[in-house]
């Protein structure tokens, strides 16, 4: 066979993969978007469930959404980030730090309804939490530590080593070194990384299935001891529990989910790009 | 005066051996050359005076460096922020951070808080003044510094390293990354700047340490082969190995 023939067919087989990776993308949000549409009113994104859930809207899911995945990250990124810089600047590479990695790594591949379960004997049981929003939060913040740490970590791992040996030969301590010299330069980086988990704890229904979603509620919650619908346990509800009710609905509810978590991706690729033109090397 | 003072340092990296048994005295207010093949120890041994080598796991060091009649390395010197302030580092590669010129020379000062707000302006002058880099960046000072040339940027870490107002700047290789005639020109600099600092530069350019230094020393395989004034040295050598060298008989 002729180089350029293998050329071609290598070149065709590459890109027909690429488009594999695409069309289920276009499919899934063009049945979503398709069906789903006409579903989106005002009244739907504000206004209480009525009906049984058949009428209405789904304001109290995109509310309880929202404090679930505004209080998680409070939590995990502040830990997160600290682990980080522990493990990337101060911890030498000892058996105990690999074991902290492994550790890390395949936290990241539990199931997350292992994380559910746990949330569910840790915060609500033993804690007392209750089934409440700081329960769930707290499990999805546990659920998103690996992708937080592991993405401060390589942002963290990108600032050239120059940075911390002219900063340390100015005369700065260890801290701040890191402080000054490291931080500001993997911020875009760490953002980045927090956004994205915060777009997949958005959309997750496993960890918050035990420990804080409610089916139904008429009231917003009035604190972070109350239990609050979500919107991926409430699409889960409208799309099994309940009979007769329009198909509409469940696509425009599925609608804002991807809406949500896709105008996050968006921001976090604004915010890189924007401190990455102020900050790069 | 002696600035620096070492007595038989040693240092090793796990098992090996970087430096032995160096004694060395570096005169104050003069230029110091070190000079020496790739792997020689030389990088390692300007690293022992601001104690940068800290940072390698595995560097075991004994002896004695005495800056100021002060032992760095006894164990209950511990202040390596005063030590680090004392003794300014330029290194390889010109590597100002990626922010403003200003940003950049007042980067240490604004850390330690050394000074008010209002003087930082005069010392961003005055740093830049003494590179002679005021001239051309005066307009221009709150520019990225990475879009500067390379001899600017090598200059401006100069300048940064100036403004924490050290004794002693120790330069390893400041000009191989630079061209020939950026090299010619941060050795004028250093001329000047010996009228303040006590320098000592690591180089493998050996018309570089003898155009620019006042003293030199040639180190092979971790030891101090030959100390002594520059044109002493590069006339008449004592040694046959430091002859080889600088003749370019070496390997």
């Amino acid at each position: 066979m002729r180089t350029t023939t293998k050329q071609k067919i290598a070149f065709s087989v590459l890109f027909l993969s690429t488009l594999m990776v695409i069309l289920p993308v276009v499919f899934v949000l063009g049945t979503i978007i398709k069906n789903g549409w006409q579903g989106i009113s005002w009244e739907f994104l504000t206004s209480m469930p009525r009906d049984g859930m058949r009428q209405g809207g789904i304001y109290p899911a995109i509310v309880g959404t929202v404090y679930l995945v505004s209080l998680s990250i409070v939590f995990s990124l502040p830990i997160g980030v600290m682990a980080a810089i522990y493990l990337n600047e101060y911890a030498r590479d000892n058996l105990l730090t690999r074991l902290i990695r492994l550790a890390i790594v395949n936290l990241a591949g539990v199931s997350s309804v292992v994380y559910g379960l746990f949330g569910l004997a840790l915060f609500v049981t033993f804690m007392k939490f209750g089934v409440s929003i700081l329960s769930g939060a707290l499990t999805l913040a546990i659920m998103n530590l690996p992708v937080i740490i592991t993405a401060s970590r390589e942002s963290l791992a990108n600032v050239p080593y120059q940075f911390r040996e002219v900063s340390l030969s100015l005369g700065l301590s260890r801290w701040q070194t890191i402080r000054h010299s490291v931080l500001p330069f993997a911020i875009p980086g760490i953002l980045t990384g927090a956004i994205l988990s915060l777009a997949r704890a958005a959309g997750e229904t496993a960890p918050i299935l035990f420990t804080v979603a409610a089916f139904y509620l008429p009231k917003l919650p009035a604190s972070i001891f109350d239990q609050a619908m979500a919107l991926p346990y409430h699409l889960y509800i409208i799309s099994t529990q309940i009979p007769n009710i329009a198909v509409k609905t469940r696509y425009a509810t599925a609608m804002v989910l991807v809406g949500i978590s896709f105008t996050m991706n968006i921001f976090a690729v604004i915010i890189r790009s924007r401190l990455r033109k102020k900050k790069k090397w | 005066m002696s600035k620096i003072i070492t007595n038989n340092l040693s240092l090793w990296y796990g098992g090996f051996q970087a430096l032995k048994k160096i004694n060395l005295a570096f005169q104050e207010k003069r230029i110091t050359s070190i000079i020496g093949p790739s792997g020689c120890g030389k990088s390692t041994l300007l690293r022992v005076f601001n104690r940068m080598n800290d940072l390698i796991d595995g560097v075991r060091i004994e002896g004695e460096v005495l800056i100021d009649s002060a032992d760095i390395l006894d164990g209950d010197f511990s202040d390596l922020v005063k030590l680090r302030k004392k003794v300014g580092m330029v290194f390889q590669r010109p590597n100002p951070f990626p922010l403003s010129v200003y940003e950049n020379i007042i980067f240490g000062l604004k850390v330690h808080h050394l000074v008010e707000k209002s003087e930082r302006e005069q010392i961003v002058r005055e740093s830049l003044e003494s590179v002679m880099l005021w001239n051309d960046l005066k307009d221009k000072l709150h520019r990225n510094a990475l879009g500067l040339s390379l001899e600017q940027k090598q200059r401006l870490c100069i300048a940064r390293a100036i403004a924490v107002e050290p004794d002693i700047l120790l330069m390893d290789e400041p000009c191989s990354a630079l061209d020939p005639q950026a090299t010619l020109k941060i050795e004028g600099l250093m001329q000047r700047l010996k009228n303040d600092y006590t320098i000592v530069i690591v180089t493998h350019n050996m018309q570089q340490a003898a155009r620019a230094s006042d003293d030199a020393g040639f180190m092979l395989l971790g030891e101090l082969i030959e100390f002594d004034r520059t044109v002493e040295m590069f006339t008449a050598p004592k040694d046959k190995r430091t002859e080889d060298y600088i003749t370019g008989r070496y390997g």
